[in-house]
């Protein structure tokens, strides 16, 4: 049994962040009215740029070369703890959402280094708004996973999820905190309001500027791993709305956590078809919206359990 | 203890000496061998007591203003002792390498004889247990140190900058000095022991005095507001001053916290709650000022607050504990404060060392003139970025083992449930927002002076630093590595000090502390995986490119043909977006000449200088208040002014009369 969960978590790892992103652009195809490239385009691409030969400015030092394996190999780490399935996660322990987030904050510098190591001013730019924004996150997400944490009583991010929703103060958090992971996913993954993916100009962009130097297998190390990471904030989405966690079912579960973090793919793909890039100066204010949802569930939480007691 | 004292006479001896007529190597010779002995002899003594064997005690007769001296070594003061002297020596060995251009110019003898009369201090702090000896120890180490930040008194900025310190430490000192006075009233004694009878009863006295030695010790570590001359120190002293002074000097007053709080037995609830609130606002404050600064030893200054911030959080955690009898919060939250003492000074002193070997190679630290030294510098490059990322606390270093426990203890299931829990996850959630703007804050120090191209064409890099230096800085990043990959490792160390406040509770449990190893476990595996995976990666990436060439090309500068190295991302631009969102906190002095007309002919200008909020404040209410009595003093016609001032002073009697006289 246990082999089997590790095959499917390697399985999934494998697949799911193409397919999530295929999805995202299929729905921002459909919404453009265009048919849009296959689902499993990334895939594909990812296995073109392994086989191509990069090229490197003369400025860099190895960090250029060793920032993107940090970041995959970072994010793969922290992927056991996520429960990609809607049960439990692979590898949980208590207090494995501060790890989690450490971890992400170590790829995010690599990144960053790797970015400012080309001595290019757009990609200065790029590793300066990344820094500043997800610095801004970071509270806001301790924030809800705090909440979470009190709500439920446990204390490692699968656990945590399972939020009791069959009331209205445990529904309440849950929808607070779906903004914030929500929102908390946006800036994480450079996707719109915060970020367009898809922009042309460098001076717009925040995570496509940093990589503008990077090619071949280094690149498609990057696209993974972003993509994986965008899948493991949804598998935790999934996981706090999944209606199957719980019952005892895990082909259920999994079968709907899969189909809610494609659902989540197609939510994204809705935003950014219909929602226009925010202003840089206004992200901030949009962090605060999180905040504001963020501290409501936390009071609301901590009221509860207060009063519980 | 004897062994101790003889490490104390071997120190002594070591300054005597140096202060000869000898040549400057045989000095540093002298003083190196000095100290290393007096380490050996101090670690052979205290190890014991630090794996949890029973505490060293003596007393020693002494003549009239002591009295008699009482000097203990406990857990407490072994952990301290432990790392002070070999960490001064290792200091020592890199003040060989940074001086060494002056050798031939200066008497070096007498920096050697301070750092020996550091390590003194250190000896005297940890370890009298009698006030008086306490604060001749304390006087030294401030007086040394500032004897030390003064090295190149030539320059008036340093002088001015040696003076704030010293007219500092001494506030703080006074502070000290009258919660001693305050004690010594209610005891008739000046020992530890009998100070203890007084501290463990509650009332409006043991108050007071806990704020006074709060104060004094909060101005010792430069917690946030008593932090201002502290970027101003680091940034005038040679760099082994301000590695050691931040590093370890300075854990003097939260080692005299700790002290206190094991005499104080159970403190009040609202001693925690104001180590926890005061600990966060300096941790919150002073890694803002990291982002800022132009000069990298005045933002290695400006996180030594924020790290003594994120250790009193700890602490605070432990005071709550031990008010509310949660045993695990007990251990939790010394623990991580203990180990986030010695983290700090194992990367700060890195940091330092690093910073220092910049400024030996280029003769400067800004960081709008740096850049791309990591080919000159191969070494103290990837030092620096070892500390820099310990700093941050990003796995699997260090700093986030100690984070983590602290961590731990915020988001404890054993916090009273209610606003007490909802309290401590905004602590959590502050913690993680001071993450992540020090990892901006390093990404921008190191991204900026290491990487990319240099910035200024007039700043030439020497080449790599002396080799004592890089042993001195390959000594503390082992420590980072260790403590990092086996965190058993590290709480081993803190496992006896801990306990010792486990035991002020009535019920001891020392299951607490072990509670803590099972807690911190999936860590290291953790960061094994991490580093496993790390490797499979390089692995993989090295099968595929051995199939072709790479190719090396110009940096793509979008379409961009004439792209020069005064384009990129300066230090004062990588923080602008953070900057400008916190005025309040961050105020920029700004001067700008703007361009005249459509087709300007004079030369424009623009220069942004970030300050201090507090320094500014103070100033601008003295500026206020010195218009607000010029204008109120105007409006008093002539004749009349000294009557009226004497109204007023007669005035303040009657008002002070009537507020103190009732308990007389």
């Amino acid at each position: 049994m246990t082999l089997l969960v590790f095959a499917a978590h390697g399985l999934g790892l494998l697949l799911l962040p193409s397919l999530f992103i295929g999805l995202l652009n299929r729905t921002k195809a459909v919404w453009a009215g265009r048919k849009g490239p296959p689902l499993f385009q990334s895939l594909f691409d990812a296995l073109r740029l392994l086989r191509k030969h990069p090229i490197y400015s003369q400025v860099t030092t190895p960090i250029f070369q060793l920032g993107p394996l940090v970041l995959l190999a970072s994010a793969l780490v922290s992927s056991a703890f996520v429960p990609l399935f809607g049960g439990r996660a692979l590898l949980p322990f208590t207090l494995d959402f501060v790890v989690l987030a450490y971890l992400w904050g170590l790829g995010r510098v690599a990144l960053m280094l790797a970015a400012l190591d080309t001595g290019s001013s757009f990609e200065g730019m790029g590793a300066s708004r990344e820094a500043t924004y997800s610095a801004l996150a970071e509270p806001v997400l301790f924030l809800a996973l705090g909440a979470l944490g009190l709500a439920t009583g446990r204390r490692s991010l699968d656990e945590m999820l399972h939020v009791n929703l069959s009331t209205l103060d445990g529904l309440v958090i849950g929808i607070a905190s779906f903004v914030v992971l929500f929102i908390v996913v946006q800036v994480e993954g450079g996707r719109m309001p915060i970020d367009d993916p898809t922009t042309h100009l460098e001076l717009t962009m925040i995570h496509e500027v940093m990589v503008l130097d990077h090619s071949g297998p280094e690149l498609a190390f990057i696209q993974y791993a972003s993509a994986l990471k965008l899948t493991l904030s949804a598998a935790a989405l999934a996981t706090l709305i999944n209606p199957m966690r719980g019952s005892g079912n895990a082909w259920a579960t999994a079968a709907t956590n899969l189909v809610l973090i494609l659902s989540v793919a197609i939510l994204l793909g809705c935003v950014e078809s219909l929602v226009a890039r925010l202003k840089l100066r206004a992200i901030p204010q949009y962090l605060l919206a999180g905040f504001i949802a963020a501290t409501v569930a936390l009071l609301l939480a901590g009221w509860r359990v207060g009063a519980g007691a | 203890m004897s062994l101790v004292f003889l490490a104390a006479i071997v120190l002594l001896t070591g300054a005597g000496l140096v202060l000869l007529p000898l040549s400057n190597p045989l000095r540093a010779l002298v003083s190196l061998v000095s100290q290393g002995l007096a380490s050996g002899l101090v670690l052979f003594a205290v190890g014991p007591v630090l794996v949890g064997g029973t505490p060293l005690w003596t007393e020693i007769p002494w003549t009239y203003p002591i009295g008699r001296i009482e000097a203990g070594v406990d857990a407490l003061s072994a952990f301290f002792l432990a790392w002070s002297l070999p960490m001064t020596w290792l200091g020592t060995l890199y003040a060989v390498g940074y001086l060494r251009p002056q050798f031939a110019s200066r008497n070096a003898g007498v920096q050697f004889a301070l750092l020996n009369l550091t390590a003194l201090a250190f000896v005297m702090i940890y370890t009298l247990q009698n006030a008086t000896a306490f604060l001749l120890g304390w006087e030294v180490a401030a007086v040394a140190a500032w004897l030390l930040v003064i090295w190149e008194y030539r320059n008036q900025k340093v002088r001015f900058a040696g003076f704030n310190y010293l007219v500092s430490t001494h506030i703080g000192f006074f502070f000290l000095v009258a919660a001693f006075m305050v004690m010594h009233s209610q005891t008739h004694s000046m020992t530890f022991t009998s100070f203890a009878s007084f501290f463990r009863t509650p009332g409006e006295m043991r108050s007071v005095t806990f704020l006074l030695l709060v104060t004094s010790f909060a101005l010792k570590s430069a917690f946030f507001p008593f932090h201002t001359w502290l970027p101003r120190a680091h940034a005038a002293a040679p760099a082994h001053v301000s590695a050691l002074m931040s590093g370890v000097i300075h854990k003097a007053g939260l080692f005299g916290l700790l002290r206190f709080t094991l005499l104080m037995g159970e403190p009040e609830p609202w001693m925690g709650w104001f180590l926890i609130c005061f600990s966060s606002a300096s941790a919150v404050v002073a890694v803002f000022y990291t982002v800022a600064q132009r000069d990298l030893k005045r933002l290695l200054g400006y996180s030594s607050t924020e790290n003594v911030g994120i250790a009193g959080i700890g602490l605070g955690i432990g005071y709550l504990g031990l008010s509310w009898h949660v045993p695990l919060l007990v251990a939790l939250g010394f623990a991580g404060g203990l180990l986030h003492i010695l983290n700090h000074a194992l990367f700060k002193c890195l940091l330092f060392y690093a910073a220092g070997s910049v400024y030996r190679s280029t003769h400067t630290v800004d960081l709008d003139r740096l850049g791309g030294l990591a080919r000159q510098m191969p070494w103290t490059s990837a030092l620096f970025l070892l500390g820099g990322l310990a700093i941050s606390a990003l796995p699997p270093l260090n700093g986030f083992v100690s984070e983590f426990v602290i961590y731990s203890g915020l988001l404890s299931d054993k916090v009273p449930a209610g606003i007490e829990q909802v309290f401590f996850v905004c602590v959590a959630a502050l913690l993680a927002f001071v993450g992540g703007v020090s990892a901006l804050a390093v990404t921008r120090c190191f991204g900026l002076t290491f990487l990319g191209s240099p910035r200024d064409a007039r700043v030439q890099a020497r080449g790599e630093s002396a080799w004592s230096m890089r042993v001195a800085m390959s000594a503390h990043a082992l420590g980072i590595v260790a403590l990092g990959l086996v965190p058993g490792f590290g709480l081993r160390l803190v496992r006896a000090p801990s306990a010792l406040f486990l035991s002020l509770q009535d019920s001891v449990d020392v299951g607490s502390v072990a509670r803590i190893s099972e807690l911190i476990a999936p860590l290291a595996k953790g960061s094994w995986a991490l580093i496993a995976l790390l490797a499979v990666c390089v692995a993989i990436r090295r099968a595929l490119g051995a199939r072709g060439t790479t190719r090396s090309q110009v940096t793509w500068g979008c379409g961009y043909q004439d792209v020069t190295p005064r384009m990129q991302y300066s230090g004062t631009s990588f923080s602008a977006s953070f900057v400008d969102l916190f005025p309040g906190i961050l105020p920029q002095l700004r001067r700008d000449v703007p361009p005249d007309g459509t087709f300007p002919q004079n030369e424009a200008q623009l220069r942004t200088h970030s300050v201090d909020a507090v320094e500014q404040r103070v100033f601008e209410a003295l500026d206020e208040g010195e218009t607000l009595a010029a204008r109120a003093s105007s409006r008093i016609s002539e004749e009349p002014r000294f009557s009226f001032g004497l109204g007023l002073l007669v005035l303040g009697v009657l008002v002070a009369a009537a507020l103190l006289g009732d308990p007389l």
